[in-house]
């Protein structure tokens, strides 16, 4: 489903504090997978994540979607790829602060062009699934930690993305929700049949995968 | 979807969102009041110096405004002041006829210009009336209606005795004796310093000018359409007569309001630039402060374009709400300070010499000018939108997240 060949990935290349975030990446991840991203601080899982999301793009190589070569794309071809195919979750949650919690789900949704009946459907089912009903009319101000980073899940899966991508989305949150968390994202993977690659260093999270991938100085180990 | 999240946008950034819509409040009413008062002064100007004497419109032969003399007047002037009068756009109408001659008291003498008139048609037309200072403003027989800075200049007062020697249009002599039974003051100068008026009865036995005139005057209801309506009376006027628009009778004037134009002009382009640079850094410290959120919403597939049309509908939503409520009080300043105009005490007195001869200085409330200024002061705020957008764009989505 996603393939990366041989990229890589520098941060002010040829200045003197050149960074080498990806070192000839190799990396293939296939439908329904749900793999996890380790390794040390510093070792290129959220860059790793951005250069899959087309959120950074990459010095060298490939990233293939689904036989399409995507890391190639125009920036308005990255965005309607990122808005179709793919769903963030993010460490610090991201929420609009202005919309409320079903109006952060359904953004994503209403972007695509949803019928307003399919919207409303689809808000309800994913946060009984996340139980988070009773907060939807809540601002993100108005949330606990554990309940943002939820209506941020539900935000992700509502549109029915193919690959869920996830930077830490436990970093925030105590041993209760982060497990919560975990258990609420399995059972999408595992119901939905959502791709889902995260990143993490918490062994708890980690061991929740089905696949590890190990990062050390930007190459795979 | 887009203008829900402009409209959540602006609901949520409280503050933000009454600042500039105060901002853009207070300059739409600043804008209109000024243009207004910018208007205002310009037509009291012009009225004035119309309404003084000159009137809008002025009939004469083609050669008497170059040349002169007795062969280039007016004959047959009641069949003219007819068709003017019948002209819908006229307001009032009056034919004169001037001749120079030298006038002496016992103390003093001077040239004058004198002037045979229709007091009851001038009355309409001019501000001879209204200038009054002493004596009476119409009177029979012999009597002469004098300019201030003449009577001062010939040293004689009401009732006093005037000698007058002129050339008469059949290129012979007038030689009589005039009592001064009343003297005016216009404000302008050179006029109460040149000027005398007999009536019409008088100067027509003494000169021998029944039914001719030198001048005759038009006013109109509005003296901006002054070319216009002569352009349309021409083709009904004999080949050697023609109408002259004030805009070429009196040129200092024109060239004077064009100056004063332009520099309200250049005052009003400060004004925009203020407000465009206020509400364009206003704008950007508020787009800055955001770009985390549009890096949030470019990275779950919001384009960048779509995220461009927010902000100008933040910024479209607050300026109309803004002009929604400035341009009604603008326009109600406007046509308030019309009706009661604002007294500047002396002002009549420091520009007596562009006309104005009163110290009142009433706005002109105009719906045009107002939609005018009010659309302006709308493109300038989209305008200043663009740079911060601009600004935002530079940013990639992960740049952007990470903004602090």
């Amino acid at each position: 489903m996603i393939r990366l060949c041989r990229v890589n990935k520098r941060f002010y290349p040829g200045e003197a504090r050149e960074v080498h975030a990806l070192r000839d990446i190799d990396l293939s991840i296939q439908e329904g997978e749900f793999a996890v991203i380790t390794g040390p601080s510093g070792c290129g899982k959220t860059t790793l994540l951005n250069a899959i999301g087309l959120l950074d793009s990459i010095s060298s190589g490939e990233i293939w979607l689904d036989e399409r070569l995507i890391s190639a794309l125009g920036e308005h071809e990255k965005s309607d790829l990122r808005r179709d195919r793919m769903g963030f979750v993010f460490q610090a949650y991201n929420l609009v602060p202005v919309l409320s919690a079903r109006e952060n789900i359904a953004l994503i949704m209403q972007l695509r062009g949803f019928k307003p009946q399919q919207i409303e459907a689809r808000v309800a089912e994913v946060a009984q699934m996340l139980q988070i009903e009773h907060k939807l009319d809540a601002l993100p101000a108005r949330l606990s930690g554990g309940e943002q980073q939820r209506v941020a899940v539900a935000r992700a899966v509502a549109a029915k993305p193919s690959v869920i991508l996830a930077d830490e989305p436990t970093a925030n949150l105590d041993s209760h929700n982060a497990a919560l968390l975990m258990r609420m994202m399995r059972r999408l993977n595992e119901e939905e049949g959502i791709t889902v690659l995260f990143s993490s260093h918490d062994d708890d999270v980690i061991n929740a995968a089905k696949r590890i991938i190990r990062l050390k100085d930007g190459a795979l180990c | 979807m887009l203008l829900r999240l402009a409209w959540r946008n602006i609901l949520f950034y409280k503050g933000r969102s009454l600042a500039t819509f105060l901002l853009t409040f207070c300059a739409a009413l600043l804008l209109i009041f000024y243009a207004a008062l910018m208007q205002g002064s310009h037509r009291t100007m012009l009225h004035s110096n119309l309404g003084i004497y000159t009137g809008a419109l002025q009939l004469q032969h083609q050669r008497y405004q170059e040349e002169g003399g007795s062969e280039h007047l007016i004959f047959g002037a009641a069949h003219w002041v007819d068709l003017l009068r019948r002209t819908p756009e006229v307001t009032a109408v009056s034919a004169r006829l001037e001749t120079v001659g030298i006038a002496a008291s016992r103390l003093a003498s001077g040239a004058v210009v004198l002037t045979g008139v229709d007091f009851s048609a001038e009355a309409d037309l001019s501000a001879l009336q209204k200038a009054l200072k002493s004596g009476v403003y119409a009177s029979e027989g012999l009597c002469l209606y004098v300019g201030s800075d003449l009577a001062r200049k010939l040293e004689v007062g009401l009732h006093d005795e005037l000698s007058f020697i002129g050339s008469a249009p059949d290129r012979g002599f007038v030689a009589e004796r005039f009592e001064v039974c009343g003297i005016f003051k216009t404000g302008l100068y050179d006029f109460d310093l040149n000027y005398a008026f007999l009536n019409r009865a008088a100067f027509d036995t003494l000169f021998r000018t029944h039914d001719t005139a030198s001048v005759i005057a038009v006013a109109l209801d509005d003296p901006l359409h002054a070319e216009a309506i002569g352009a349309r009376i021409a083709p009904l006027l004999e080949p050697h007569l023609r109408l002259y628009p004030w805009q070429e009778l009196l040129e200092d004037l024109l060239q004077m309001l064009s100056l004063d134009k332009i520099f309200g002009y250049v005052s009003l382009g400060l004004f925009f630039l203020v407000i465009f640079f206020v509400v364009m850094i206003y704008s950007f410290i508020n787009v800055s402060s955001r770009i985390k959120t549009f890096g949030m919403l470019r990275s779950i597939g919001m384009r960048q374009r779509q995220i461009d049309i927010v902000l100008l509908l933040e910024t479209l939503i607050l300026s109309l709400g803004a002009l929604a409520l400035a341009a009604p009080l603008g326009g109600f300043l406007a046509a308030w300070f019309e009706l009661h105009p604002i007294i500047i005490e002396g002002i009549a007195e420091n520009y007596k010499s562009y006309g104005i001869v009163s110290d009142a200085m009433p706005t002109c409330f105009d719906p045009a000018s107002i939609l005018r200024q009010s659309a302006l002061i709308l493109l300038l705020n989209l305008l200043s939108i663009l740079y911060p957008i601009g600004y935002l764009r530079r940013f990639s989505p992960t740049e952007a997240m990470r903004h602090v």
